[in-house]
């Protein structure tokens, strides 16, 4: 805060340097993201880096524009050297910088080595050689020299390779002992993407004046940068499914309104049938509907992969939230802070972080054998319990920690026992969070692959659902004259996440659009319980802050 | 303080109930273990007991079941280690240290010859890719959330996050599987399908959001006191950043790296997809972009043709997995200790 002002006092002081300084770093600073973004576009083959542009080709542009900005970089820097722009540089330009101008120095050295000169051993010498140069320039020198000359030399350079052709369309290049040929197609970009974030980050460095001011700038656009990187991984990844899969998913829906008969009845006395009819509303949806068509060419559907997941999470559900929220409860109310608490919180650690295979090995010899010695969705369902179990213990121990001590007080005050205490008030008090906690848990299970592939699924395409229910309640003549339905829950199911694996495990082939479908409604079903659980968690704590 | 002494600071109803409680429950507990048919009757005997006591003495019947609900996750730690022992005592005892130590022929199922050093460099390779991936980016997008961001870019980036998280893991395999590894055979000519290098950087964006969250928490702990000591000198945002809040939160973010690398040492299901899990080291053994397999992609593609000494040579993976994640969990806990001591107290 304290910076503003100040810099404001200084631009009272020197009207216009600094304008010019700030409008042509902040152009450079556009300018290296611009590169960086096309350098994305084109290592993903949307632009390739060959694509005609306005008779030159996109890799050409990217040349010149990391060419201007290093150009710049060095000249703005250079400028500030002269004393014609009024900035505050540091007297080096810092040791972190240093080593990351030298680790680019160093790569810069390595690559020319092991390529252009083709020294097969000898190319670390030559890396370490221009790393350390690099690094000392932007440590020894004033800031605004050492550190753009450093990095903007870097960006000029790597500017000139793609603008020359040295590295371009028809580059190619295979590095000794790895399986790997590097081609322009990929090259181009990837230097784009690495010389338009070093060129951002020098520039911002100006922009921001050197010293402190510059620092926070340059390190700022990095962070920053990187944030929008994770929301656009976010958003690309969610993005991709949805459209390559919604077609899939969404393929034959039917509905409409038909006239039909609602109900129809016999009334006394009139002997006739009285028949009221009206609009039905018809719905049908075969790929969430229906199994696997295993004959003929209907839609193949996912119904017994979605029916098996929600037994799944049920099942974890019924096992782990009474546990659970028993075992937080017991160790927030009752239980002192000593080995036994530190016991429980090692093993609840643990069980968070032990991988999902490992669980699935363990009900595969431990479950499996005893219930049925059968692949079943009550393995399956013991296991997913297993494994919420220590985030609903997690999570429900905070929530609980966070109802205040008051509470307790006032209700032991009105001679409440303990446990009545805890019935009536903690727990209710504490609800929001236990239950986004499980929501959230939820959602992690629901797409979990491994255990289940080893204990509840046999039939990678299953055209029926695992009637896990049968028959229904209905009155019988014999004692005690009602039949309960049949619960089998020792049986195999598929499962949402196993669906998607088994059509990866069978090749995709004509199966590919199948697949898609499948993963977008995996998807949707996981991400919808960490939406709800996030959206509940930010309205409860805003709740609590008011 | 011995147990004795214990069960004496407890009333004579609260004795009772959890001492006729406990034998019920082992009973019904060891029977699962020896017949599995009689489990079912004991367990309606022990719902039966609990459901009588309950009625009698609410409050000692309340505080034994919430006891029994605690010692269940030590319970399921101790059984998860003991079955994962036992079944993976056979193929030590045939191929001893051959196991961990042994080379060419590595995984030979006809010879019956076993050894988990191909899968234990797998995994140690892509789990040194995904950490090189997610320790320094998730690191920058916590310090993004929790000391740069405006409120504004904080209330999108830290559900995005969270979102990110939830994502599962075979979604990530199957795009790595449909779009990646085409993509490195097609553009970088790789000659399999699947390398190491896709599978950690796959595993490293999957890991990425366990090291964001942790590390904020981590970050946000360091008291404002200390924040606003630096401010007042002067410092910018980014000098106290640098200079005050990460050391002090140092152990937290090593904490919330070793539990990220310990996700990715578990990754399953991508590792599976995404690599072309041949038994053998690549050649050259630097080869990132070669294939091989890990440890949890052996036990998630043997597991169904595997009998005898192959299915205990899996559990033999299990059991070094489940070590090794262990280690990364004990040891962010004790850091994470340390680092509340030395903050001092809750804050």
């Amino acid at each position: 805060m304290s910076f503003d002002t100040e810099r404001s006092s200084t631009d009272t002081l020197v009207s216009g340097d600094s304008s010019t300084r700030e409008l042509v770093s902040g152009g450079l600073v556009a300018l290296s993201f611009a590169s960086f973004t096309v350098g994305l576009l084109a290592l993903f083959q949307y632009l390739p880096a060959d694509t005609p542009v306005a008779g030159t080709t996109v890799s050409t542009l990217l040349g010149a524009a990391l060419t201007v900005v290093g150009t710049g970089v060095v000249v703005l820097g250079a400028a500030s050297y002269g004393g014609l722009f009024e900035t505050e540089p540091g007297h080096t330009g810092g040791l972190a910088s240093a080593v990351f101008v030298g680790a680019l120095w160093f790569a810069v050295g390595g690559l020319v080595g092991a390529q252009t000169l083709g020294l097969s051993t000898a190319w670390p010498v030559v890396a370490l050689l221009t790393g350390g140069v690099g690094a000392a320039v932007a440590l020894v020198a004033r800031e605004d020299l050492g550190v753009t000359l450093s990095a903007g030399l870097f960006v000029l350079l790597s500017g000139l390779v793609v603008v020359t052709g040295l590295v371009g369309p028809g580059w190619r290049w295979g590095p000794e002992n790895f399986s790997v040929v590097l081609t322009g197609a990929v090259g181009v970009p990837v230097i784009a993407l690495f010389a338009g974030l070093v060129g951002a980050w020098t520039a911002a460095r100006v922009y921001g004046g050197f010293g402190p001011q510059g620092r926070q700038t340059g390190a700022y656009v990095l962070v920053g940068t990187n944030a929008a990187g994770m929301l656009a991984l976010l958003v690309s990844v969610v993005g991709f499914i949805a459209v390559r899969g919604f077609g899939p998913m969404t393929e034959g829906i039917k509905y409409g309104l038909f006239w039909g008969p609602w109900t129809w009845f016999n009334p006394p006395l009139v002997d006739t049938w009285v028949i009221l009819e009206g609009p039905i509303v018809w719905f049908y949806w075969p790929f969430v509907m229906e199994g696997y068509t295993t004959v003929g060419s209907g839609i193949d559907g996912i119904l017994p992969a979605i029916v098996g997941t929600v037994w799944l999470v049920v099942g974890a559900v019924a096992l782990a939230v009474p546990l659970g929220v028993g075992a937080a409860l017991f160790l927030t109310e009752y239980a002192d802070e000593g080995r036994f608490t530190s016991l429980v919180e090692i093993s609840t650690n643990g069980l968070w972080s032990t991988p999902s295979i490992v669980y699935g090995l363990f009900g595969l010899a431990f479950f499996v054998p005893r219930l049925g010695n059968t692949n079943s969705l009550l393995a399956g369902q013991l296991v997913l319990g297993f494994m919420l179990l220590p985030l609903v213990v997690i999570t429900s121990r905070e929530s609980l920690k966070s109802v205040p001590d008051e509470y307790r007080d006032a209700s032991a005050a009105l001679g409440v026992s303990k446990w009545e205490t805890i019935k009536s008030v903690v727990l209710p008090a504490s609800l929001p969070g236990v239950i986004t906690g499980i929501i959230l848990g939820i959602g992690r299970i629901a797409g979990e692959t491994a255990p289940i592939l080893l204990v509840t699924t046999s039939d990678p395409f299953p055209a029926e659902v695992a009637g896990v229910i049968q028959g229904g309640f209905r009155f019988t003549s014999a004692f005690p004259f009602v039949a309960v339905p049949d619960v089998n829950l020792v049986q195999s199911s598929s499962a949402l996440p196993y669906q998607l694996f088994a059509v990866i495990g069978a090749g995709l082939g004509e199966n590919l659009d199948f697949a898609w479908g499948t993963a977008l409604v995996l998807l949707l079903v996981v991400m919808s319980f960490y939406a709800v659980g996030v959206a509940s968690r930010i309205y409860f704590r805003r709740k609590l802050d008011q | 303080m011995s147990v004795a002494t214990r069960l004496g600071g407890l009333d004579r109803n609260s004795r009772i109930v959890g001492g006729i409680g406990t034998v019920l429950l082992t009973l019904t507990i060891l029977s699962f273990l020896v017949a599995p048919a009689l489990t079912g009757y004991l367990a309606v005997a022990f719902a039966l007991f609990v459901a009588g006591s309950y009625v009698v003495d609410e409050e000692n019947t309340a505080r034994f079941l919430l006891f029994v609900t605690t010692t269940s996750t030590v319970l399921i730690l101790a059984f998860i280690t003991v079955y994962l022992l036992v079944n993976a005592v056979p193929v030590v005892r045939e191929m001893g240290l051959y196991l961990l130590v042994g080379s060419d022929p590595f995984w030979d199922t006809s010879a019956n010859t076993y050894s988990l050093v191909p899968m234990m460099w797998g995994t140690f390779v892509t789990t040194i890719i995904a950490a090189l991936v997610a320790a320094p980016l998730g690191v920058a997008g916590a310090v993004f959330i929790s000391e740069i961001a405006p409120g504004w870019a904080r209330e999108i980036v830290k559900p995005a996050v969270e979102m990110l998280a939830g994502i599962p893991s075979i979604v990530y395999g199957f795009i790595g599987y449909t779009l990646i590894n085409p993509f490195m055979q097609g553009e970088l000519s790789l000659p399999d399908y699947g390398s190491l290098f896709v599978t950690g950087l796959v595993i490293g964006i999957m890991a990425l959001p366990t090291v964001v969250s942790v590390a904020e928490d981590a970050i946000a702990s360091v008291p404002d006191a200390m924040k606003n000591g630096a401010g007042a000198l002067g410092a910018t945002d980014w000098q106290t950043t640098t200079s005050v809040t990460l050391p002090a939160a140092f152990s937290g973010i090593s904490a919330a790296v070793l539990l990220g690398v310990g996700r990715a040492v578990g990754e399953t299901m991508a590792a599976t997809v995404i690599l072309g899990n041949v038994t053998n080291l690549p050649d050259p053994l630097m080869d990132v972009f070669g294939n091989t397999i890990t440890l949890t992609s052996l036990i998630a593609s043997q597991y169904g043709a595997a009998s005898g000494l192959q299915f205990s040579a899996l559990f033999a993976a299990g059991v070094v997995l489940f070590v090794t994640v262990m280690g990364f969990s004990i040891g962010s806990q004790l850091i994470e200790r340390r680092m509340r001591q030395r903050l001092g107290g809750e804050q």
